[in-house]
């Protein structure tokens, strides 16, 4: 063994009990937090707990009192009265009056912007002169003539193209009514020989009458009419009804109403299933299941049918009774629902202003 | 080119009449039209207040009346009651305005008001039918007087009035049932003849339960009722004035069955079915005469007749093609139809009142129903139910079928039922007893 490898044994040696009993290979223990703790009986903390004073506990709420009512008997307590009514039987009701609405007219248009006629056309700035000499010009441009670019006052629209019918127009025939100028045929001769000779006939010798004898008309004359002298009333009539017939008078229409665009579909829809659900016709007869009817109906601006406006204009299916009372349960329908109004749009009042209803009930039939 | 000029001046002429609201679109080219083709089955409600009594006699009256009213009414199923719990206002005055707002408030569309007075054992009501939705009176008001002790008919009339007014139909609470009444367990039933109101108020018995009684019939007239009893032995038709309670045999052959009797319309003829030999056919009887006819000549069972109103007619029970089927003939006899075609087996035909519609027993799958056909056989509908339903009978005005019905068991029991022809508004006619066989008396006089 030589030396070197006795010194690295002894090294070696020296090292590893170094680090078996020097320490190396432990590692300190992690810090602990160390609390005290003080260790009772039972009985000691039961002690503990009666020492102590209750906590106070969350206060109880008090108990709800009933809220006050005015009448204390139970039981469906009847609703209030209307205010009292006229109690006379129902008149014929007359139409509403409308109050005079000042007839709106249309914003007036504003006005177009006048457009100024240019009578020069517009300078144009000479281009600098450039160094370089320019190529001539192959020609000399004339001037723009001085012209009116857009006139001031618009032109009317051209009238419309004549448009081909696809129909035929029937021929006309001549009205047997109507007075045809007779043509003017100038005077000729009588022709005072024919080609043709008659012979004379004999007159009669039978005297019995031409017609036979009538006891006479007991019947008394009709009065013959006298023309009535014209009067300045009369005269005033004919005028204003002349110029409302030709449309002159400047009077506006004194029962405006806003007339809007038809209804659409959804709002038709919304009537009639309103209407719908009063319509009861479980109480109706069989023969009256098979009656259809329709009904007018007057509306108020409130979109609220006018009682005395209902009306049955047409029925067919059933007998007059029958129809008398599919009537009534279509009137009762229509009133029921709306009494309080219908949905309808106000701004379109002219279009529901006047409704007809027909009440079929095919789908409703005893089956 | 054109075009281009057609589509310009189009624009414009649009632009224009559209500044000056005369366009197409805008105008109003008369009333709005609507359709209304679905409504609501519900019953309509009523009120009808005690009738103001005139008079202390008339007192304990004044809510008979009304309760009767009422209660015809709501037995159809086509009306309610409004209680008078939730009336706001009270008649106190025949006379006097209605307060319309008062009663549409609780809903109430029709309203019905009345007096009564008693004077000398007889009896006076007046009563008026209100419109209540409209403000208008339905008719104008009308008078019944009578024997004080006739006071539910005089009610029965009122309603009938209210009824016809409001529906269109014609009345039946007026009418009378006239019926067998059974007691007694299944295999030891009594049966005895009875008469009774609709309703099933004022009821009398016409005979005893010492014999058999089976299918009594009301004649046209209501005076008179023929049955069929089983007291000699045989079954023989025996016909009965319900004023007198008298009776007389309109058929007795010794050895011959006779059965199913019903008057015709005019109420001088009655068709019946006669066993004979092990056959059953179809005969028609001259009531003053006694002669007979024979209008069936099949090896078959024929019974079940019943003419139709007009009397020219005769629907019946065969089963001359294997199984129970119905059939119509010319009431003289001849060649037969047959109408019903469905599953099962069909009988107790009877002819309405309105000539519109057979009602029928129909025996399928294991239950018995109550149906309505038309006389051709189309449109066949099935109203009830049941373990064992037979018998059906007509109202007068046609729009109600009472009949019998059994309860399964050995005590099971038979009562009577009605229904409405559309199938609504079952119930349960009220006997002391139970009750078959029942037949709806023509409107009383």
């Amino acid at each position: 063994m030589d030396t070197g490898t006795k010194i690295s044994g002894i090294a070696h040696v020296g090292l590893i009990g170094a680090a078996l009993f020097g320490g190396a290979f432990t590692s300190a223990p992690p810090p602990v937090e160390v609390q005290d703790v003080s260790v009772v009986t039972a009985e000691q903390f039961a002690a503990l707990l009666e020492a102590q004073e209750p906590p106070e506990t969350a206060t109880e709420p008090e108990a709800p009192t009933p809220p006050q009512t005015e009448d204390e008997t139970p039981g469906v307590t009847p609703p209030t009265p209307e205010p009292e009514v006229d109690l006379t039987a129902p008149e014929a009701t007359d139409a509403p009056e409308t109050e005079e609405v000042p007839e709106t007219l249309p914003d007036p248009l504003p006005p177009q912007p006048e457009t100024e006629a240019v009578d020069t056309a517009p300078s144009i700035e000479p281009p600098q002169e450039l160094d370089t000499p320019l190529p001539p010009a192959a020609t000399a441009r004339p001037e723009p003539r001085p012209a009116e670019r857009i006139a001031p006052q618009p032109v009317a629209a051209p009238p419309p193209d004549t448009r081909i019918d696809d129909a035929p127009t029937p021929d006309t025939s001549p009205d047997p009514g109507a007075q045809t100028p007779e043509e003017q045929e100038e005077a000729t001769a009588q022709e005072e020989v024919t080609d043709r000779i008659a012979p004379e006939t004999a007159e009669s010798d039978s005297l019995a009458p031409a017609a036979s004898i009538r006891p006479p008309s007991s019947r008394p004359r009709a009065p013959t009419r006298t023309a009535e002298p014209e009067t300045d009333n009369t005269r005033d009539a004919v005028n204003a009804a002349l110029e409302e017939a030709l449309g002159g008078t400047d009077t506006p229409d004194p029962t405006p109403v806003p007339t809007g665009p038809p209804l659409t579909s959804g709002e038709k829809s919304d009537l009639i299933l309103a209407v719908s659900n009063c319509w009861n016709v479980g109480s109706l007869s069989t023969e009256a299941l098979n009656t259809t009817v329709i009904v007018g109906v007057k509306m108020t601006e409130d979109a609220k049918p006018i009682a005395s406006s209902i009306r049955l204009i047409s029925s067919f299916g059933g007998s007059e009774a029958a129809a008398n009372q599919a009537f009534q349960a279509a009137r009762r329908a229509i009133l029921r629902c709306g009494a309080r109004g219908y949905a309808l749009p106000v701004e379109k009042y002219g279009q529901w202003r006047d409704i007809e209803m027909t009440f079929n009930p095919e789908r409703m039939r005893i089956r | 080119m054109k075009w281009v000029v057609f589509f310009a001046a189009t624009v414009v002429s649009l632009t224009l009449s559209g500044l000056t609201g005369t366009g197409a679109l805008a105008q109003s080219s008369g009333p709005l039209r609507i359709e209304i083709t679905e409504g609501v089955v519900e019953p309509l409600p009523f009120a009808v207040p005690d009738f103001i009594p005139n008079g202390s006699a008339a007192g304990e009256y004044s809510r008979n009346l009304s309760r009767v009213i009422a209660a015809d009414l709501s037995g159809t199923g086509l009306f309610r009651e409004v209680p008078a719990s939730a009336h706001i206002s009270k008649v106190t005055d025949f006379n006097a305005p209605i307060k319309f707002a008062d009663w549409k408030a609780i809903n109430t569309q029709a309203l019905i008001t009345g007096s009564v007075s008693v004077s000398g054992g007889n009896a006076t009501v007046q009563f008026r039918v209100w419109d209540v939705f409209s403000g208008q009176e339905l008719g104008n008001g009308l008078q019944f007087a009578g024997p004080v002790e006739g006071w539910r008919r005089m009610a029965h009339k009122v309603a009938d009035e209210v009824y016809s007014r409001i529906t269109g139909e014609s009345p039946y609470f007026d009418s009378r049932v006239v019926f067998v009444s059974e007691s007694g367990p299944k295999n030891d039933r009594r049966k005895r003849l009875a008469i009774m109101d609709y309703d099933g108020a004022n009821l009398q018995y016409l005979t005893d339960s010492a014999a058999i009684v089976l299918a009594p019939r009301f004649s046209p007239t209501g005076d008179r009722v023929l049955y069929t009893s089983y007291e000699s032995g045989f079954p023989r038709i025996y016909v009965l004035d319900i004023g007198k309670v008298t009776r007389r045999v309109l058929e007795s052959t010794d050895g011959i069955m006779s059965f199913a009797p019903r008057f015709s319309p005019d109420g001088k003829t009655v068709v019946f079915s006669l066993s004979q030999g092990g056959n059953t056919d179809l005969y028609s009887m001259n009531v003053n005469s006694g002669s007979k006819k024979r209008l069936t000549q099949t090896p078959s069972i024929e019974t079940a007749p019943s003419y139709s109103p007009d009397g020219r007619q005769i629907v019946f029970e065969s089963d001359r093609s294997g199984t129970q089927q119905l059939y119509i003939m010319p009431s003289s006899g001849g060649e037969a139809r047959r109408i019903s075609f469905g599953e099962g087996r069909y009988g107790t035909p009877v002819w309405s009142p309105r000539g519109d519609l057979i009602a029928f027993t129909k025996q399928a799958g294991g239950r018995f129903h109550i149906g309505v056909m038309k006389t051709d056989g189309s449109e066949e509908r099935l109203l009830t139910a049941s373990f064992l339903d037979e018998s059906p009978t007509w109202s007068p005005n046609g729009r109600v079928i009472m009949f019998s019905r059994e309860t399964q068991g050995a005590q099971g029991r038979s009562s009577l039922y009605s229904v409405d022809i559309t199938g609504r508004n079952l119930r349960p006619v009220r006997t002391p007893d139970g009750g078959s066989d029942p037949s709806w008396s023509p409107l009383q006089r």
